[in-house]
């Protein structure tokens, strides 16, 4: 339908967004040789430039649903979703990264070459309609984020964090080209229209096709890890500790949106007609995540490490979304991947913000009597802590209520029941560090140690948006519910 | 009974949530050096919000419009999801919304301006007074949820921050114990709502629609363990939220703790008023929704409730901590409501609805006594204290008048509510109603023992203990009216809430 009389369907307007952030990238690359180092934060203010850029490309595709480059990629409401929320958490990033990368003696102009090298993967992956499309984007965010991993070259955590990342992540790579071979074997197409076609065709028993299913099973594998959804989650912590901070801000919340939007549109929009045969799989890698994460996170006492647990914990309540196959429950799934993104930002980037101010290690124990010595921090990282526990009323609340909606009306009951349990147990964790932060402190000094306005803007409007999304969702629940209802 | 009409135009119910929030805000925006002023601005707010209630429970007409429900709003929240913010009063909740108001304008009287922290303290008072209120409030299942979780973070910090000895371990305790229920009656929220609309086709929320459409049927339970009525499992769902927060034995562990740790400000609203939630709870949800269910498990919880009643009453005759001893004759009394709910009939439900007002009123009474003891004495315990009455004999008298109605001199407000529970679980559970008579006696023992031991006897010397201050007596008297008001005057309340109460699905089976 969409293909073109030159036959493959060249169509650069539809991938604007995308070729702006990577044209972004080539173009701070060259600046970066001009500017003098200490002039560095221009670079940023172009970055943001270009993403605000992006930004109106997006919204320059509005409501289209336009499929390009021979059903390899598509910019519809779902893409729109997942680049406005892309681009709004780099721009976040990029805004507050040069006071930290500054107190770190990181401040290199690659390191936003690579954000936005990553940023375009991610939103690459969240327009993908094929098989090779999938892997494109999946390399070019995780091969930015090996080296963004690794940045604080000096650091041995730093470097060993991007080490484990980098194995791990090759590994996982595997599973999915392997993934993906089985199913190009087993359905004879790489695109997903091609392969929903084959599936849904009463002649081709996809059920029963072994090697169909198992194509499914190691592609999972590889998006599961992404997620970083349990038992593929073992990378996550190490990772996230040793990363510098203001990196592991960016990718425990884009990466984790970008790969549900890819498990969106493969388990959803391509599997529907077997959805039988992958949902026990999948409800069993949410079960365990939320296992895992919650359970984990209570023996955590460094606050980076608690909230990768955290983390993983959240991708099973993102991932019981997808569990029902329904519009309702990926609309569900949607505004938590939004909700999760807000405070899972906020809870980072206030672990940055402190770093930046001289602490450099995210131990609970220092974190005692913050609300003290200042106050403003502890309390935004309160109300996003309140939110991630999901404490009324805040934007968290509403995403497990309807993800629980979405599951009661499907009737998936083992799942929500754990669920609830385990969303019982988060509490403990969440709300310890609230109380660590209230604890009395040694010496009661209110430091005037200065955010700074691009940092306290950032975290001021994330704050506030938890607390207004938490009073009115409605607004990003019929958007993420337009998102949802192309696929069906 | 309604001496007059409120313009409808104006929405009374949210402007009565608001006031209290922007008072809220007002304190914020207040540095919190000028510590007057932020006093100040509470209690403003807080007296403006009474007003205003006082207003509405004037202007409440007997037995009028749908539902009986009155001063309704509703406007679209998300529509998609069927939710919507729908306000309505009607008579289970007219006259608590006046005590809410009434105890919050207390509370925020008696803090001492000099605490530390003292903005932050106003301020959460004022948010959990909005909370309170909303539950009250709520017709749309969420928004009552969404209340009733929002009430948690103000206690929660109320008591982990301002409170004494473990008062982190009391808060967390009491976190814990409140979410598990919250849970449950979330799902069971989700589950009632799921059902109506594979019943009826109509995605709501609503209470309004809920009521009209009881859920039938059964429940198999998976590997043959037999059968569950649909609506007993999801009156357990609500009725573990109620019976934690009010709360019934054995659910009840956190509540020493809880009481003990909380600053008298705190005590008083969360004994006077946040405990009644739990057994408001369970009359608009458990008994209008779940009829069926509330007879069939009324007889246990009647059970459990009249345990409470002299469980708590033991507790309270071994204790020396003041504080400890006021809170577990506040369980003991709250057993007495819970016994009248379960008894399912039209006089246990109504004394348990005047019981919820005059414990209120009596238990915030008995805490501030206990606060004013403990600020002129230094200590609250029982043993070091004696002769009280001898330098401050109107502090004794007052403190006599608020004993007897604790214990149910007729006359006073305490003996209307249980004569009614006890009318009431006669009719239905005759030895529950023998056991509720045994805790009148008790309740007799350890509140005399209480006012004896402490008012008589030789004082030590020197005598220091002060007299009360025209101050403490302002903040008595309204409470010692309204206990000398309902006694004289016991046919008052009923007949403001008897067309609610006799319309409760509960009844009509």
């Amino acid at each position: 339908m969409t293909i073109n009389l030159s036959g493959i369907g060249i169509d650069y307007g539809a991938i604007l967004p995308e070729l702006v952030v990577a044209g972004t990238a080539i173009v701070v690359l060259f600046l970066e040789l001009f500017v003098p180092p200490d002039r560095r934060r221009w670079l940023a203010a172009v970055t943001v430039v270009g993403l605000l850029g992006a930004l109106v490309a997006t919204i320059s595709l509005w409501g289209q649903n336009r499929s390009a480059f021979g059903d390899t990629v598509i910019a519809d409401s779902l893409a729109a979703f997942f680049n406005v929320l892309l681009i709004l958490i780099t721009i976040a990033t990029v805004a507050i990264s040069p006071r930290y990368l500054e107190a770190l003696d990181l401040d290199y102009g690659e390191y936003y070459i690579l954000i936005l090298g990553a940023t375009a993967g991610m939103m690459l992956l969240a327009a993908a309609t094929s098989l090779m499309t999938i892997f494109l984007g999946i390399e070019l965010l995780s091969i930015s984020l090996y080296v963004l991993s690794g940045f604080a070259r000096t650091a041995l955590r730093s470097q060993e964090s991007a080490l484990k990342y980098l194995l791990l992540g090759g590994f996982a790579t595997g599973f999915l080209l392997y993934g993906m071979a089985l199913i190009y074997g087993a359905t004879g197409s790489t695109t997903l229209r091609g392969i929903a076609a084959f599936t849904t065709a009463a002649s081709s028993n996809a059920g029963g096709n072994v090697l169909l299913l198992l194509g499914i099973g190691f592609l999972s594998v590889g998006l599961a890890f992404k997620a970083s959804a349990a038992p593929f989650h073992m990378w996550t912590p190490d990772v996230y500790e040793g990363a510098p901070s203001i990196v592991t801000t960016f990718m425990s919340v884009a990466t984790k949106s970008a790969a549900f939007a890819a498990i969106g549109r493969v388990f959803i929009a391509t599997f529907p007609s077997i959805s039988s045969r992958w949902y026990f799989p999948l409800a069993l890698i949410a079960i365990f995540s939320l296992f895992i994460g919650n359970l984990v996170a209570i023996t955590q006492d460094n606050l980076k490490r608690m909230l990768a647990y955290s983390g993983i914990a959240q991708a099973g309540y993102i991932l019981l979304g997808v569990l029902p196959g329904t519009a309702q429950g990926f609309s569900a799934t949607l505004f938590y991947v939004a909700a999760y993104s807000l405070m899972n930002f906020g809870a980072f980037a206030v672990v940055t913000a402190v770093a930046a101010g001289g602490e450099q290690t995210a131990e609970l124990s220092h974190w005692r009597g913050l609300f003290y010595r200042r106050p403003f921090l502890a309390t935004v990282m309160t109300i996003f802590m309140l939110s991630l526990a999901g404490i009324p009323p805040t934007v968290g609340f509403f995403a497990k209520l309807f993800v629980f909606q979405a599951l009661v009306s499907a009737q998936i009951w083992a799942p929500l029941i754990v669920a609830v349990i385990m969303t019982i147990v988060s509490f403990y964790y969440y709300l310890r560090v609230v109380v660590i932060m209230l604890a009395a402190p040694d010496e009661a000094v209110v430091e005037k140690r200065r955010l700074g306005i691009p940092t306290s803007t950032v975290l001021g409007a994330a704050a506030l948006a938890t607390l207004v999304l938490g009073i009115f969702p409605a607004v990003v629940l019929d958007w993420a519910t337009r998102a949802a209802s192309l696929h069906f | 009974m309604s001496w007059y009409t409120l313009p409808g135009s104006v929405p009374w119910l949210t402007l009565s949530l608001v006031i209290p929030l922007a008072g809220a805000l007002l304190v914020a925006l207040t540095p919190g050096e000028v510590r007057r002023v932020v006093k100040q601005l509470g209690v403003l707010s807080a007296v403006i919000t009474l007003v205003l209630v006082l207003a509405i429970i004037g202007g409440f007409q007997h037995g009028v419009g749908n539902l009986h429900l009155q001063f309704e709003e509703t406007l679209r929240w998300i529509p998609s999801a069927g939710i919507s913010y729908h306000l309505g009063v009607d008579g289970l909740s007219l006259f608590l919304l006046g005590l809410n108001a009434l105890l919050f304008l207390i509370a925020i009287v008696i803090v001492d301006p000099l605490i530390p922290r003292l903005k932050q303290f106003i301020l959460l008072l004022l948010i959990l007074e909005a909370a309170t209120a909303g539950i009250l409030l709520s017709l749309d299942l969420v928004l009552f949820y969404v209340f009733w979780e929002a009430m948690l973070v103000p206690l929660y910090f109320l008591i982990g921050v301002w409170g004494e000895g473990q008062r982190v371990y009391a808060a967390f305790k009491f976190l814990i114990y409140t979410v598990i229920g919250s849970f449950a009656m979330l799902v069971a929220i989700l589950a009632v709502t799921a059902i109506n609309f594979s019943q009826t086709g109509q995605l709501s929320f609503d209470w309004t629609v809920l009521v009209q459409h009881p859920a039938a049927g059964i429940w198999h339970l998976p590997a043959g363990l037999g059968t569950i009525g649909i609506q007993q499992l999801l009156f357990i769902g609500f009725g573990l939220a109620f019976a934690i927060k009010m709360p019934i034995f054995p659910l009840h562990t956190w509540l020493p703790p809880a009481y003990t740790s909380s600053p008298i400000p705190v005590v008083i609203v969360f004994a006077g008023l946040v405990s009644k939630l739990g057994a408001y709870g369970f009359l608009r949800f458990n008994l209008a929704l779940f009829p069926d269910a509330a007879h069939s498990l009324g007889g246990l919880l009647a059970v459990l409730a009249t345990i409470g009643i002299l469980y708590g009453a033991f507790m309270a005759l071994v204790q020396t901590d003041l504080k400890r001893l006021v809170a577990y004759a506040s369980m003991s009394h709250l057993g007495f409501i819970g016994l009248g709910i379960f008894a399912g009939n039209l006089l246990g439900i109504e004394g348990a609805l005047i019981q919820m007002i005059n414990h209120g009123v009596i238990i915030a009474a008995l805490f501030l006594i206990v606060g004013m003891i403990e600020r002129r004495a230094g200590t609250r315990d029982r043993g070091e204290l004696r002769g009280l009455a001898a330098t401050a004999p109107l502090f004794a008298a007052l403190f006599l008048v608020v004993s007897l109605a604790a214990l149910g001199l007729p006359g006073l407000n305490g003996f209307v509510g249980e004569f009614l529970i006890m009318l009431g679980a006669w009719a239905s559970f005759i030895p529950m109603a023998v056991g509720a008579g045994i805790g009148v006696i008790l309740a007799a023992w350890y509140v005399l023992r209480f006012y004896q031991g402490t008012t008589q006897e030789v004082p030590p010397q020197p005598a220091t203990f002060g007299e009360l201050r025209t101050a403490d007596v302002g903040v008595l008297a309204p409470l010692l009216a309204l206990m000398v008001l309902i006694g004289v005057t016991p046919a008052f309340f009923p007949a403001a809430v008897d067309a609610t109460v006799k319309a409760l699905p509960v009844l009509l089976r």
